[in-house]
């Protein structure tokens, strides 16, 4: 069975070179992730550092590790979706020649059999040349993770020898799994009529496939229906996630509304040309939604996670904006004392630190301690500078404020707080400031808890009221003694670039790499749809085409199908806004949504420009050969 | 010679969709094949020629009636049995070859036996693409191949695993003239050899040459003429069409 298998291996070989290109990088991309996952959760600060920079360190490997999980989720979510939407629509477009081998006494347990062993074998070859592709993708992960300053100076991924057997085990299981279900239903249908193409065969939505696609697109109108109430973290979470379900529901349901969408598109407007294209794409409702599911996928998560966290920066900005009373911020590598106040002209100043803290929420067994901030503050002068903060007259020694970046206490609890390694002990939560879209410090604790000598060296920040009348410059030359000063409003733009970095860097790791997965996705699934098509084409030709023709004809095709794909992952990710404008509205009472139109159009026109010259190539090749030598082995 | 009957349609009924759009492709229809014997059926287009055909071969389901294959019910099998039958004891022709392109004729011919979980000798499949007369075109793939070769290695591999009843439909239907001697010359061997042949036509010169001729209307069989030449034939088939 497996020399038929290499025969059919030499006759399509793009069709396998595509599959085997998929689990390649998915496998590298998941290898490389939790191998850099793995690395930074087990590294350790450097010997002889302080109580504190050893915290610090602990704050930045949680920080990196979240990362990493992410980036490993992402790239899994995409291996999966990837790899078995690919080795399912290679099964999908050898329906014909499985058919003939049924024809000719192959029973179903064979053609099962016979696809899961090349699924197996492509599995295998694609992993194996995955292993050293991750080895050098980690080094660019690495590189970016530096860039990004997620990790400190010396880290590296480490090589890990069982990982192996993960990369050649996933990549492995992924590409069956992929191919058995393909290949159950390939067996299931009548040879006849898989030749004739009727009855059973021309089945594209099953029940099943029914169901999970519409329990996905429930599941994201869920997501957006609860994010409003999910608090600022869990809202901007679940908004996230919103177009990551819709993305993967549209998918399942694309053989309906692929089509369905693509014939909104006017192609016929092209003449001859146009309608055969529209033809097409109606008559193979399975290689449409095939081509379009990783656009959907791409455009869907790309742009929906994109948006969501420049709008989620953007609110955070205008949040502080409308939060923070003061007209100048100065940056000082450690507190100023009381040289600001006394300032002549400043009629008011909160000096901000922030450090990091172990904090312990919950007792007894429940107990949980985890990295934090606190931000050490005057409670008087940080009421004044931030007037909606509320009443924090009980914030004295031996007591905490929830900050705005709380999560999982509130007043009335008792936290456990630990900075460096000094225990301040069990303390109440006495009160709360509101909750920032942006984050923020996890607790505000009163400056005099933290001794002066164990902050050296701890940059902080000082808000600045003016007093009315004076002039400005005058001020800010008085101030330069003490450190940098900003206006506020170009403070914040810093600031929150700051605070979202995580995200940020979320995005371009996850996003930059899944999004190059993705795109090949959308290269693979044009070059297979057009590699099985030779007599198709062929066979257009004899009845007077031109190969020119034929080959605008298939671009044309690939296009209409890009923008049907483009239209329904736009609307995944307008999901997403949704989300993000019920959080915003929820968390900061203004709903604040902010499209990168810039990425917006670019994946948009990338995504064309690439199925468009992608589909040409492909097409090239497919009818490179004489139409009559094609349509002459009657196959 | 032998008269035992190998294969036999008792009352065998298909109907193909629903409604007022439904097709009664075939009817009714009862009729038996001698082993050895050669029969063509003809008729006009969409009499149910090929229906009668697939039914027959256990490759479309039937609504009533059964088709005895020796002493096997073929319409009460599973897929599976089904499967095994194909690549034992049933050979089926097309019009349009349906080779597997990837595959040389060698490799074409030797499918049933391999799917079979048999690893055929080489003399084997060697023997049967010789007596079909393409000996020497063993390494060539069907599209490196004239129209009628590539019949020729259909007609191989459906007669390689020596099956009870060879069926082909319209095994000449895409062949010129002289291919079709060359595949017609075939058949008349291998049913002088014993083989039981059911070809259905539209050539009256095809089915001239085979044993008897079955004539379909409707999904009926409405005539039978037996030792008839091309003229009878011909003027039968006009008959029936008029
Ligand atoms: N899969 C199918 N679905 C619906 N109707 C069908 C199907 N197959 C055949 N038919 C119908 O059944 C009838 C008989 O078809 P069949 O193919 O047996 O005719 P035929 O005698 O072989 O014709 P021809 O000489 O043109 O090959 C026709 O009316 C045809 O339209
Ligand atoms: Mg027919």
């Amino acid at each position: 069975m497996l020399r038929l298998s290499w025969a059919g291996f030499r006759e399509r070989w793009t069709l396998f070179a595509g599959a085997v290109l998929t689990v390649c990088l998915g496998v590298a991309l998941v290898q490389s992730s939790l191998l850099l996952l793995i690395s930074a959760a087990a590294g350790s600060a450097p010997a002889g550092a302080t109580a504190l920079a050893r915290m610090r360190f602990d704050a930045s490997t949680e920080a990196a590790v979240a990362l990493l999980g992410v980036t490993l989720g992402f790239a899994a979510l995409l291996a999966v979706f990837i790899i078995s939407s690919t080795f399912a629509f290679t099964v999908e477009q050898r329906r014909r020649e499985l058919a003939l081998l049924r024809l000719v006494g192959g029973a179903r347990r064979q053609i099962r059999r016979l696809l899961l062993a090349e699924a197996t074998l492509l599995g295998l070859v694609g992993s194996a040349l995955g292993v050293p592709v991750g080895v050098g993708l980690m080094a660019v992960q690495t590189w970016l993770l530096h860039r990004l300053g997620f990790v400190p100076d010396g880290f590296t991924g480490r090589w890990q020898l069982w990982i192996v057997a993960v990369s050649v085990g996933t990549g492995v299981i992924l590409a069956v799994a992929g191919v058995s279900l393909a290949a159950r239903r390939a067996a299931r249908v009548r040879p006849l009529d898989a030749l004739r193409e009727t009855g059973e065969a021309t089945r594209v939505m099953t029940t099943a496939r029914w169901l999970t696609g519409l329990l996905f697109l429930a599941g994201a109108l869920t997501l957006i229906g609860l994010s409003p109430v999910g608090g600022a973290v869990g809202g901007q979470a679940m908004a996230m996630n919103v177009s990551v379900c819709a993305a993967i529901g549209l998918t399942l349901l694309g053989p309906s509304l692929v089509p369905a969408v693509a014939r909104l598109i006017p192609v016929r407007a092209a003449g001859v040309l146009g309608e055969l294209a529209a033809a097409n794409l109606r008559d193979d409702r399975r290689r449409t939604a095939s081509t379009a599911a990783p656009v959907i996928v791409l455009v869907g998560l790309l742009l929906g996670q994109a948006a969501a966290s420049s709008s989620f920066t953007a609110a955070g900005r205008q949040e502080q904006q409308r939060w923070i009373a003061a007209d100048l911020v100065i940056d000082a590598p450690q507190a100023p004392g009381d040289r600001v106040a006394a300032t002549p002209g400043v009629a008011g100043a909160s000096t901000e630190v922030e450090v990091p803290i172990a904090l312990t929420t919950g007792n007894g067994d429940l107990a949980y301690t985890r990295s934090a901030t606190a931000l050490l503050v005057d409670p008087v002068s940080y009421v004044r500078t931030h007037p909606g903060a509320g009443d924090l007259t009980a914030l004295r020694e031996g007591a905490v404020a929830a900050g705005p970046g709380a999560d999982g206490f509130s007043p009335g609890d008792t936290v456990g707080v630990r900075v460096g390694d000094r225990d301040l002990g069990p303390l109440p939560v006495v009160a709360a400031v509101p909750q920032a879209i942006g984050g923020g410090a996890t607790v505000l604790l009163p400056a005099e808890v933290v001794p002066e000598e164990q902050l050296a060296g701890v940059p902080s920040h000082t808000f600045v009221q003016l007093a009315p009348g004076v002039p400005r410059q005058q001020i800010v030359a008085a101030l330069t003694g003490v450190g940098t000063v900003s206006d506020l409003d170009a403070w914040l733009e810093r600031d929150s670039v700051a605070r979202t970095a995580t995200s940020t860097g979320v995005l371009i790791m996850v996003m930059g790499l899944g999004g190059l997965y993705a795109l090949i996705g959308v290269i693979n699934s044009v070059v297979v749809a057009g590699a099985t098509r030779p007599r198709e084409f062929a066979s257009v030709r004899v009845t007077g085409f031109t190969r020119g023709q034929v080959i605008r004809t298939a671009v044309l095709e690939s296009v209409v199908v890009t923008v049907a794909g483009l239209l329904l992952g736009l609307l995944a990710a307008a999901g997403t806004l949704v989300g993000v404008a019920a959080t915003t509205a929820a968390v900061t009472g203004a709903v604040t949504v902010d499209v990168p139109w810039l990425l917006v159009s670019a994946v948009v026109a990338g995504t064309l420009l690439v199925t468009a010259v992608t589909s040409t190539v492909a097409t090239r090749t497919a009818t490179r050969e004489h139409p009559v030598a094609v349509l002459g082995a009657r196959q | 010679m032998q008269s035992e009957t190998v294969i036999a349609l008792e009352g065998v009924s298909r109907t193909y969709g629903a409604g007022p759009t439904a097709v009664r492709a075939a009817d009714g229809i009862d009729i038996g094949f001698r082993r050895g014997s050669w029969t063509a059926v003809m008729g006009p287009s969409g009499s149910g020629k090929s229906t009668l055909l697939h039914c027959a071969a256990g490759l479309e389901r039937v609504d009533a009636g059964r088709v005895m294959l020796g002493d096997t019910d073929i319409t009460t099998l599973d897929d599976d049995e089904l499967s095994e039958l194909r690549r034992t004891r049933i050979g089926f022709v097309f019009q349009s070859f349906n080779l597997v392109g990837a595959l040389t004729a060698e490799q074409n011919v030797a499918l049933p036996l391999r799917l079979a979980g048999r690893r055929p000798k080489r003399d084997e499949v060697r023997t049967a693409l010789a007596a079909v007369g393409l000996g020497e075109r063993a390494g060539h793939r069907p599209r490196e191949l004239s129209g009628g070769q590539q019949q020729r290695v259909a007609i191989a591999r459906a007669m390689v695993t020596r099956p009870e009843v060879l069926f082909a439909d319209e095994p000449t239907g895409a062949l010129d003239t002289s291919a079709a001697r060359d595949v017609l010359r075939l058949l008349r061997t291998s049913a002088d050899d014993g083989q039981t042949i059911v070809m259905v036509t539209h050539d009256p010169a095809a089915a001239a040459r085979a044993d008897a001729v079955v004539f379909l209307r409707d999904g009926r069989i409405v005539d039978r003429l037996a030792g008839a030449d091309v003229r009878a034939v011909a003027d039968r088939l006009v008959a029936l069409e008029a």
